[in-house]
C-alpha cells in the first residue's frame, strides 16, 4: 500500500474511531465540536418567593442558567430546608408562559386579543389612564391592590402619591380576624414556640400540609420525638390529623364552643395561672363570669366531641402549662364569627400564662434596619370606599375589607371607583364569589396588572406591566421578625430573560409621567445602602451578598414583657381579656358563642384548604408542582356520595348560590359527612396557563360572607348542592 | 457493617415524613429527571375507617442493596456498583433492555423514552462527590432522612442505627437493601 | 411493576427462539439416530435444518429493536457476565445462529447450490468461495448445535426464572417448561409443514414426529402441574403470584386455552391419530408396512403384522387433524410465553 492509501485508510480508521467513541460517550453525532472548557458553577445566595415564608436559598448558576436551588443552611428560620415549592422556583423563572414583553389588549376585554408594546407605550398609556380617571373621578376614583413582597411598599407609596386611600391587600382574605384578634388582646401578633412546646391544640391550621413553615418543622419533630402532644381540630382527616395525637372532626364553626368549655374548665378548676392573670391581665372577673355558661356538655352538644375529651385536653392542656398553646393560625377566613374565635384563642392563651415564655407565645423580636428617607406627600383626603371608619372601625386600615369594598364599588357608593391597578394579586382566582369580581372588573375605565404570568385578572387587564421574577431581582433588604428574627437579602441570580422590570422601575415609570417622580427618586441601591447601615457588621452589604441572611445569637429571648412596668400596647395597657377597644366600638368585649349556620337538608359546608406544593391560585402552572395533582376534586364522603350515586373519580356539578362548577369528585372517609372539600387554585379560565380549564374553581362557588369585627372573608359558610352529571 | 471501606445508606424516619413532596421536586430538579417519572416517590398508606382513620407516609427510592440484582443481570455491565456502595448506571453503555427493571424487587429503575436507557437513584454520585448531600437528604422540611457512611462510627446514621430499631423492605428478595426504615 | 417493560416483542422473541431451537433440536436428533437410508427421517431432518436459522433470526431482529438503543446491541458482544442470564443468552443465540445456518446450508441440495451460485452477477463472483459441499459437516454439526438449541431454549426461561423479584417466574421449572414447549412447538411446525403441503402423505415421518411432540407435551404438562401445585405450597409471594392464574385476569387463559387447548387437545389429537402406531410401537413391532388409500383428506392405512399375515387392523390418519393439533400446540407455545412476561411483571413480592 502506498502512502496515500495508508493516510487515507489511517484517517478514515481515525475518524470511524473518533464517532464510535462520541457513540460511546453518549453524544449525540450532531453536536460533536471543540470541546468548551465548563462555566464556573456560581453558588448565590438569596430569598425564596414562592411563598410568604421567605426562606434562604442558594441558586447555582452555571453558564448563566440556573441549575438548582438548594436550602441555605445559615438562616435559623427556614432552618436548612427547601420545600417542594422552593425547588420549583427554576420553573417560575423559566416558565414559558410568562409574560415576556409590556403587552396591551387590542380586543374586547377577556377577549384575549394582545399586542406588545415598549415600555414607554405602555407606561404612557397606565398613566393617561389613571390621569383620566383622577380627573374625573378624582383620585380617590382608583383602587391599588396588591399582595405582599419586598417591595409592594413602593405600590402602596404610589397610590398614596397619587392621592387614593384605596388600598386593598391579602390580609383581608386570610389573616384579617387573627391578627386583629391577637392584637386587641396583647397589643400585638405573637409568635408560637411550637419548638419548645409540650402541649399543642390546633382548629385547622394544617401546619403539616398546608405550608412549611418553621412551625412545621418544629411540630413534625416534637411530635414525632414525643415532646409534644398534639390535639387537632378540623373537620377533614389532613396530614396533620394523620400525625397528630388525637384528631377530633369537629363540627365545623364551633372551635369557638370548644375553646369557652376548656376556658370554663380551666377557671372553674383553678387551673389557670392566677400570678400571671393578676399581674398582667384586666378584665378576668367579668372573663370568670362569662364562661360560667359554657360547660363542657353544652360544648359537646355544640363540637360534636365528647365532654370526656374536653374536659381531659381542658385538664392537659392547663397541666402543661406554661408550656401549653392554642395555635392561632394564620388563615382565619372561615366562619363569620372567626374573630370571635381567635379572641377566645387568644384569652385561654393568656390566662394559662404561656405569654413570653418558652413553649407558649414570643412577641416578635426584630433587627433593626435603617430608612431611606424620602419625600412624604399629603396623605390623601378622601375618605376609604370601603367605609372602614363606618362600617370596620377596628378592621387594619391599609388592608381594607375586599369584600365590603367590591360591594361598594359594584354599587358606586359612597363614589365611584373606575380605575383599578392590580400588583401581585389574582383576585378573579382569588376572591369569594368570581361572577361580583368580574361585574367590579367590567364596570372599570382602566385596569393595569403588574404580574409574572397571565393570571386570570391578567387575562382581563388592559395593559399588562410584567415584573422580573424574584430570581432576576435586587429587592430590598427584608427583616422577618419572630422568635428568631431574620434579614434576608434578595439579589438577581440571573439577568431578566425577557423585557421585564422590577417593581420599582415600574411604578418609577409611572410616577414620572404622572410627575410623582420626586417620592420616588432613589435606586434600590441607595434604598439598600440606607438599610443595612443599622445592621451591626463592619461590612453589612458584602456580607449579606455572600451569606445571604443575618440573624443575630442574641434570640430567642423570653421574658421580655415580664416586667412590671411593661405596657402592653392597649388602652388598659394590659393584656385585656376583656377587650375595651372592642367595647368602645360597640362589639362583645368577650367572645360570645354564636352557633354556625345549620347546613341546609340535602347539602353540603364547602371547606377550603391548601398543599404546600401550590401557592394559593399563582403557582399551579408549574408542572414539577402540578404534576402531583393537574386538577383539583371535590372531596365527598363515601355515605353522602353512595346516595348520590357519586362514583370515585366521576365528574359532578356543585352548585352554591354564586354559582356552579363541574369537577372530578373523590369518594374518601377523610372528611366529614356533612362537608365537601376542594383545593384552591384550579379551574383557571386564562389560556395562557397550562391547567386552563383544569378542575374547578372555588371562586366561583363561593358566596360573599365577612366577619363583621375584621370584616375578614368567610370562606367556609358556603352550602352547595351536589349532583351526577 | 459491610467490609467495605465506606458504605453510604439512608435510614428514614417515616413518622416525621408529611408527604410535602420537597424530595421529590428537589430531586427532579437536580437530576433533570422527566415528568411522569421519579427517581424517588413516596408511599401512601390509609388505613381504618371514619373516624378512626391512620395514615402513612413512607419515602422510597433505590436502595443501593448490597448484592444488587439489578448489577448481576446486566448484560453489557452498564448498571454497576460504586466501592462506596452507590449504585450507578453508565449510560452509555445502557442499551436499553430493561432486564434491570424487571430484576429490581422496589421498582426503583424507570425508562427514559428521550434517551433510550434505564435510569434510577444514584444518590446525587455528583453532589456526594463534592462533599454535598443528596439532594433530598438537603432539602427534607421535616428532616426524615438520615445519609451517611454505615462504616464511619462517627457519622449519624451509624449511631442512628445503633440506638434505634428499624426494618428494611422486602427483605425476602435477597437483595440486602440499605435504606433502614427506623421503627 | 409499575409499567410492564417487556411486552409483545419479547413474547414473540421467546417463541421465535424457542421455535428454531425445537426445529434444530428435532432435526439434529433425527440425523443422529436414524438408520442409513431411512427416508422419511431424512425428510424430517431436512426440512427442519433448513427451517431452524429462520424464527430465531426473526426473533433476534424483533429483540434488538426492543431495545432503548438498538444500534448499540453490539455492546452485548463486548462483553461476557456470566452472573446475567441475558449475557450468557446473547453468546448463545450468536453460536447457535452460526451453526444453525451452517448446518442449513449442509442441507442444502448440491444441485440447486450449484444452480444458485451459477446465476449470481459479475461483480458478487467473488461469492463463489462459498460454494462448497458442506453436507459432510450434518452429523458434527448436529452434534455441537444439539446442546446448543436446548441451550437457547432452556435460556429464555432462565432468563426469567434467575429473578427473584418476580415470583411468578421464580422457580426452575419455568425453564423446563420452556425447554419443552419449545420442542414440542419445533414439532408441531414441522407437522404442519409436512401436513399441510400438497405432497402425498407419509405415515412414517408423522409416526416419528407425533411420538416426539407427544413425548415432549407430556412433559410439558408434568412440568406445569408441579409448578402450580408446588407453587401453592411455596412463599405468600409466590402463592399471591399464582393467583393471577387462579381466579386472576390470566385465569381463562392459562387453563382453558394455554394448558386446555393448546396442551391437552392437541396432545389428545395426537395420541388418538397415533394410538395404534404407538401400541404398536409400545409391543416393539419394529416397522409397519403400510399402504395407502387416499379419501378426501384422510389417509387410510393398513396395518400388517411383521409376520406377513392377513392386515390387522385399519386406521384413519387425517391430514386435517395433523393441522389442528399443529396450530394448537404452536398456539399454546405463543400463549404460555405471553402469559409468563405479562404475568410475571405483575407479580412483585409485597
Amino acid at each position: 500500500m502506498n502512502r496515500r492509501g495508508f493516510l487515507k485508510l489511517a484517517t478514515g480508521g481515525a475518524v470511524g474511531a473518533t464517532l464510535l467513541q462520541a457513540e460511546a460517550c453518549g453524544m449525540p453525532l450532531r453536536q460533536q465540536k471543540v470541546a468548551k472548557v465548563p462555566a464556573p458553577r456560581l453558588e448565590i445566595p438569596t430569598t425564596c418567593d414562592m411563598c410568604v415564608n421567605k426562606c434562604s436559598l442558594i441558586a447555582i448558576v452555571q453558564g448563566g442558567v440556573v441549575k438548582k436551588l438548594n436550602p441555605n443552611p445559615e438562616n435559623p428560620k427556614s432552618r436548612g430546608m427547601l420545600c417542594a415549592r422552593g425547588n420549583a422556583g427554576i420553573q417560575q423563572l423559566y416558565d414559558p408562559a410568562r409574560i415576556k414583553h409590556p403587552m396591551m389588549r387590542t380586543g374586547e376585554r377577556g377577549e384575549g386579543k394582545w399586542k406588545v408594546v415598549s415600555w414607554d407605550e405602555a407606561l404612557d398609556f397606565t398613566a393617561q389612564k389613571l390621569s383620566a380617571v383622577k380627573e374625573k373621578y378624582g383620585p380617590q376614583g382608583t383602587l391599588w391592590s396588591s399582595s405582599e413582597s419586598f417591595q409592594e411598599q413602593f405600590f402602596r407609596n404610589l397610590g398614596q402619591a397619587f392621592g387614593s386611600p384605596n388600598s386593598v391587600r391579602h390580609p383581608t382574605l386570610c389573616l384579617a380576624s387573627v391578627n386583629l384578634a391577637y392584637s386587641l388582646t396583647f397589643g400585638t401578633v405573637p409568635s408560637f414556640d411550637v419548638q419548645n412546646a409540650r402541649y399543642i391544640i390546633m382548629s385547622g391550621a394544617n401546619r403539616l400540609e398546608s405550608f412549611i413553615t418553621p412551625d412545621t418543622m418544629d411540630l413534625v419533630a416534637s411530635t414525632t420525638d414525643r415532646k409534644a402532644r398534639l390535639v387537632y381540630l378540623d373537620p377533614r382527616f389532613t396530614k396533620t390529623a394523620a400525625k397528630a395525637d388525637e384528631w377530633y372532626p369537629i363540627r365545623p364553626g364551633t372551635d369557638l364552643a370548644f375553646i369557652l368549655a376548656m376556658l370554663n374548665v380551666i377557671i372553674g378548676e383553678n387551673r389557670y395561672d392566677k400570678e400571671f392573670v393578676s399581674t398582667y391581665c384586666s378584665g378576668f372577673e367579668q372573663l370568670a363570669e362569662h364562661v360560667k355558661q359554657y360547660s363542657p356538655d353544652w360544648a359537646a352538644e355544640e363540637t360534636q366531641i365528647s365532654s370526656k375529651h374536653i374536659l381531659r385536653v381542658a385538664r392537659e392542656f392547663s397541666d402543661a402549662a406554661p408550656r401549653a398553646m392554642y395555635y392561632a393560625g394564620r388563615r382565619s377566613s372561615w366562619y363569620r364569627d372567626d374573630f370571635s374565635m381567635r379572641r377566645g384563642q387568644a384569652i385561654l392563651n393568656a390566662i394559662i400564662g404561656n405569654w413570653d415564655r418558652q413553649g407558649g407565645m414570643v412577641p416578635n423580636a426584630k433587627v433593626e434596619l435603617g430608612e431611606l428617607m424620602f419625600l412624604p406627600w399629603d396623605d390623601p383626603t378622601a375618605p376609604r370606599v370601603d367605609e372602614l371608619d363606618r362600617n370596620f372601625p377596628l378592621a387594619a386600615k391599609g388592608d381594607g375589607v375586599y369584600l365590603r369594598l367590591r360591594e361598594n364599588v359594584i354599587a358606586g357608593q359612597p363614589y365611584p371607583v373606575k380605575g383599578w391597578m392590580v400588583y401581585k394579586q389574582d383576585p378573579v382566582s382569588g376572591i369569594p364569589d368570581q361572577d361580583k369580581t368580574l361585574q367590579m372588573l367590567r364596570q372599570m375605565d382602566f385596569v393595569g396588572v403588574i404580574d409574572i404570568q397571565m393570571s386570570d385578572t391578567a387575562w382581563f387587564a388592559d395593559v399588562i406591566l410584567p415584573e422580573s421574577t424574584y430570581l432576576e431581582r435586587l429587592d430590598p433588604v427584608e427583616m422577618l421578625a419572630g422568635i428568631r428574627p431574620v434579614v434576608v437579602y434578595r439579589q438577581p441570580v440571573v439577568k431578566p430573560l425577557y423585557d421585564t422590570k422590577p417593581l420599582l422601575e415600574i411604578v418609577q415609570g409611572v410616577a414620572k409621567r404622572l410627575n410623582l417622580s420626586q417620592y420616588f427618586d432613589y435606586t434600590m441601591e441607595q434604598w439598600i445602602a440606607e438599610q443595612v447601615k443599622a445592621l451591626p457588621m463592619d461590612l453589612p452589604l458584602e456580607y449579606l451578598k455572600k451569606h445571604g441572611v443575618y440573624s443575630s445569637a442574641q434570640f430567642p429571648k423570653y421574658g421580655t414583657t415580664l416586667t412590671p412596668d411593661h405596657r402592653f400596647v392597649t388602652k388598659s395597657g394590659k393584656i385585656e381579656l376583656l377587650s375595651r377597644r372592642l367595647q368602645e366600638a360597640g362589639y362583645d368585649p368577650l367572645p360570645i358563642y354564636h352557633p354556625p349556620t345549620q347546613v341546609p337538608e340535602g347539602q353540603f359546608r364547602l371547606v377550603l384548604g391548601r398543599h404546600a406544593f401550590f401557592t394559593h391560585a399563582s403557582t399551579t402552572n408549574y408542572p414539577w408542582l402540578n404534576s402531583f395533582s393537574t386538577e383539583n376534586t371535590l372531596w365527598i364522603h363515601p355515605k353522602p356520595a353512595d346516595s348520590l350515586g357519586i362514583k370515585d373519580s366521576e365528574r359532578i356539578e356543585v352548585a352554591s348560590g354564586s354559582g356552579s362548577i363541574r369537577i372530578k369528585a373523590r369518594v374518601t372517609p377523610k372528611i366529614r359527612p356533612d362537608c365537601v372539600f376542594m383545593q384552591h387554585g384550579f379551574g383557571k379560565h386564562s389560556p395562557w396557563l397550562r391547567l386552563a380549564n383544569s378542575g374547578g374553581s372555588d371562586a366561583q362557588l363561593l358566596e360573599t360572607a365577612w366577619d363583621k369585627v375584621s370584616g375578614g372573608a368567610a370562606m367556609h359558610e358556603t352550602f352547595v348542592k351536589v349532583r351526577k352529571v | 457493617m459491610t467490609n467495605r471501606p465506606k458504605r453510604y445508606a439512608l435510614a428514614i424516619d417515616a413518622k416525621k415524613c408529611i408527604d410535602c413532596k420537597a424530595c421529590v421536586v428537589a430531586c427532579r430538579a437536580e437530576n433533570g429527571v422527566p415528568l411522569g417519572k421519579s427517581r424517588n416517590w413516596i408511599n401512601e398508606e390509609l388505613r381504618g375507617d371514619w373516624p378512626k382513620l391512620m395514615e402513612v407516609f413512607e419515602p422510597e427510592q433505590c436502595h443501593h442493596c448490597e448484592e444488587p440484582a439489578c448489577v448481576r443481570v446486566c448484560p453489557t455491565g452498564a448498571s454497576y456498583q460504586r466501592p462506596d456502595g452507590v449504585v450507578a448506571i453508565n449510560r452509555s453503555e445502557c442499551v436499553g433492555c430493561r432486564y434491570c427493571m424487571i430484576a429490581c424487587p422496589y421498582d426503583a429503575r424507570f425508562f427514559r423514552d428521550d434517551l433510550g436507557v434505564v435510569e434510577k437513584c444514584d444518590l446525587c454520585a455528583r453532589r456526594l462527590d463534592r462533599g454535598e448531600l443528596p439532594a433530598c437528604v438537603e432539602t427534607c422540611p421535616s428532616k426524615v432522612r438520615i445519609f451517611g457512611d454505615l462504616n464511619d462510627p462517627t457519622s449519624e446514621i451509624h449511631q442512628i442505627l445503633e440506638k434505634r430499631q428499624y426494618r428494611v423492605k422486602k427483605r425476602e428478595a435477597g437483595t440486602g437493601p440499605q435504606i433502614y426504615y427506623l421503627l | 411493576m409499575k409499567t410492564i417493560e417487556w411486552q409483545y416483542l419479547i413474547v414473540s422473541y421467546l417463541f421465535l427462539g424457542g421455535l428454531s431451537a425445537g426445529l434444530f433440536f428435532v432435526s439434529a436428533l433425527t440425523e443422529l439416530f436414524r438408520n442409513d437410508g431411512d427416508a422419511p427421517k431424512v425428510k424430517i431432518a431436512h426440512i427442519g435444518a433448513l427451517l431452524a436459522p429462520w424464527p430465531v433470526m426473526i426473533g433476534c431482529a424483533l429483540l434488538v429493536f426492543d431495545l432503548g438503543h438498538w444500534y448499540r446491541f453490539y455492546k452485548l458482544f463486548l462483553h461476557f457476565r456470566w452472573e446475567s442470564p441475558m449475557s450468557i443468552g446473547s453468546w448463545l443465540l450468536m453460536f447457535f445462529i452460526g451453526v444453525s445456518i451452517l448446518y442449513a446450508y449442509g442441507w442444502i441440495p448440491g444441485s440447486m447450490r450449484e444452480a444458485a451460485f451459477e446465476r449470481l452477477p459479475g461483480h458478487l463472483q467473488f461469492l463463489r468461495i462459498l460454494n462448497r459441499d458442506v453436507s459432510g459437516w450434518r452429523r458434527p454439526l448436529a452434534i455441537v448445535g444439539l446442546p446448543m438449541s436446548v441451550g437457547v431454549a432452556i435460556y429464555t426461561g432462565v432468563l426469567l426464572g434467575a429473578v427473584q423479584s418476580r415470583p411468578f417466574w421464580n422457580t426452575n421449572l419455568v425453564a423446563q417448561l420452556f425447554l419443552f414447549s419449545a420442542l414440542s412447538s419445533g414439532c408441531a411446525l414441522l407437522i404442519l409443514v409436512l401436513a399441510a403441503s400438497a405432497r402425498k402423505f407419509e405415515i412414517h415421518e408423522f409416526q416419528s414426529l407425533y411420538l416426539l411432540d407427544i413425548s415432549f407435551l407430556t412433559l410439558e404438562f408434568f412440568i406445569v402441574v408441579p409448578y402450580v401445585i408446588h407453587g401453592e405450597l411455596s412463599a405468600e409471594a409466590v402463592r399471591e403470584s399464582l393467583n393471577l392464574v387462579l381466579g386472576g385476569p390470566f385465569t381463562i387463559l392459562f387453563w382453558a386455552f394455554f394448558l386446555g387447548l393448546g396442551l391437552l387437545l392437541p396432545w389428545a389429537i395426537e395420541v388418538l391419530e397415533a394410538l395404534p402406531l404407538l401400541l404398536r410401537h409400545a409391543q416393539l413391532v419394529p416397522r409397519v408396512d403400510t399402504a395407502t388409500v387416499a379419501e378426501a383428506g384422510t389417509a387410510v392405512f393398513i396395518l400388517r403384522d411383521p409376520g406377513g399375515q392377513a392386515p390387522s387392523r385399519k386406521l384413519h390418519f387425517s391430514r386435517s387433524w395433523a393441522v389442528a393439533a399443529a396450530v394448537l400446540v404452536l398456539m399454546g407455545g405463543v400463549l404460555v410465553r405471553y402469559i409468563f412476561v405479562f404475568a410475571g411483571q405483575m407479580s412483585a413480592i409485597h
